[in-house]
């Protein structure tokens, strides 16, 4: 039996009723989900923009790494090839300081040689000298004696060389 | 055939008072299960009820995303489908928890209880019932979703009346409320009136129940036709009004 008046009524019944529970009943919940989609997307950007950003500094990191260890390397290489430098110029000045001492060392043994020779040079030019008088018996003048040394000695002078 | 009380019964304008009454407390009802559903409302870690309803939104908006054209119309859909599908899953269920009948032996001729009907329907009034258990109330439903999803069309009318330059289309559109309507009362009604047949049926020898196991097979094949007649009216809902829904740009707020 079909009745108008509760077909009617039963739609408004509906709408009204359908208004409280959308009013207070749904949309509370939608309001909820609503925020809850907000805050799930809003957390998954922020770990994408997270994620980004620790790649950035996983990125720095390494450059920077890169660029320590390049650094490292040529420090220790500048201080390489400085101690070369230095080890030569060491080993340099010890040579000149041996030479330096060798020569002077070969000069005062000259100098020695020298003199001793012109020692023994004099002692035997008189002893020349002397032994020519006595051979000679006579005394020979102070001017004759000068002269017979000069001579003598000019000749051992030849002599030695 | 019980007799209802009726207001204004002897117009044509005759309004069956339990049917109304139970549409208010099937809303009542609805309504305290959705604000006890937002005590304690808990964005992050939803509990209990709130998680139930969740569901509930959750299924509705899946169920109107395989059937509408667009997101849009989804989310401008969904409250009503919510409330059609939860007002109308109270509502059916409402007939099998209980139904409540009184017995009257004098005739209230201003609530159209007469005489005659009261002798008709055994003198048995009901107070208590499904009020999808009335064809006019499920009948009044599709009309308002028929009329729902002709306005939708009406947005885009070019494509709306090329669509009925089939006649098989303006058949149809007669056919779809009425039998939107008449399959939920149908079932619903079905239900309640064998239980009540079942209820009647006499102690075998005068003391073997054999209504109880009957009586619950049936409760259980009726608790899940009420389940699932609630269901398939909201998604015809969203599917009647989906096909009316021509264009995504059009502003539904």
């Amino acid at each position: 039996m079909f009745e108008l008046g509760t077909f009617i009524v039963s739609i408004v019944t509906f709408l009204i009723m359908f208004w409280i529970i959308k009013t207070y009943g749904f949309a509370p919940l939608a309001r909820m989900l609503e925020q809850r989609r907000q805050l799930v997307e809003g957390q998954i950007s922020e770990a994408e923009q997270n994620r980004l950003q620790a790649e950035k500094y996983l990125n720095e990191q390494h450059t920077l790494l890169e660029e320590a260890r390049k650094q490292a390397k040529e420090i220790v290489d500048a201080a390489r090839v400085r101690a070369d430098e230095q080890a030569r110029e060491i080993v340099a000045a010890a040579e000149a300081e041996a030479e330096r001492l060798l020569e002077s060392n070969r000069q005062l043994i000259e100098r020695e040689r020298a003199e001793a020779m012109s020692e023994v040079m004099a002692t035997v030019s008189s002893l020349t000298v002397e032994l020519s008088e006595k051979l000679l018996h006579r005394h020979a003048d102070q001017a004759v004696h000068a002269e017979m040394v000069q001579e003598a000695e000019k000749m051992l002078g030849d002599l030695a060389c | 055939m019980p007799a209802f009380p009726y207001l204004f019964y002897n117009t044509i304008f005759r309004i069956n008072i339990v049917t109304i009454a139970m549409m208010i407390l099937t809303g009542i009802i609805v309504l305290v299960l959705l604000r006890l559903a937002q005590r304690n409302l808990d964005v992050r870690k939803p509990r209990g009820l709130q998680n139930f309803i969740e569901w509930a939104i959750d299924f509705t908006a899946n169920m109107a995303r395989d059937t509408m054209p667009s997101e849009r119309m989804v989310q401008w859909i969904l409250p009503l489908a919510f409330t059609m599908l939860i007002f109308l899953f109270v509502a059916n269920w409402l007939g099998l928890i209980a139904t409540i009948s009184i017995k009257l032996n004098h005739p209230i001729p201003w609530l159209g209880l007469t005489a005659q009907n009261l002798a008709m329907a055994h003198g048995e009034v009901p107070l208590f019932d499904s009020p999808t258990a009335n064809m006019s109330m499920t009948l009044g439903m599709a009309f308002m979703v028929w009329i729902l999803s002709h306005a939708q069309g009406l947005r885009h009318p070019r494509q709306y009346f090329r669509h009925y330059r089939n006649p098989m289309a303006i058949i149809e559109e007669i056919t779809n409320p009425l039998t939107h309507g008449m399959r939920l009362y149908g079932n619903i009604f079905a239900g309640e009136a064998l239980i009540g047949v079942i209820l009647t049926i006499p102690l075998i020898f005068g003391w073997l129940p054999v209504s109880i196991p009957l009586l619950l097979v049936w409760l259980l094949y009726s608790g899940f036709v009420s389940t699932i007649q609630a269901y398939v009216f909201t998604i015809l809902m969203t599917l009647y009004v989906g096909h009316k829904s021509y264009g995504d740009q059009v502003d539904h707020a």
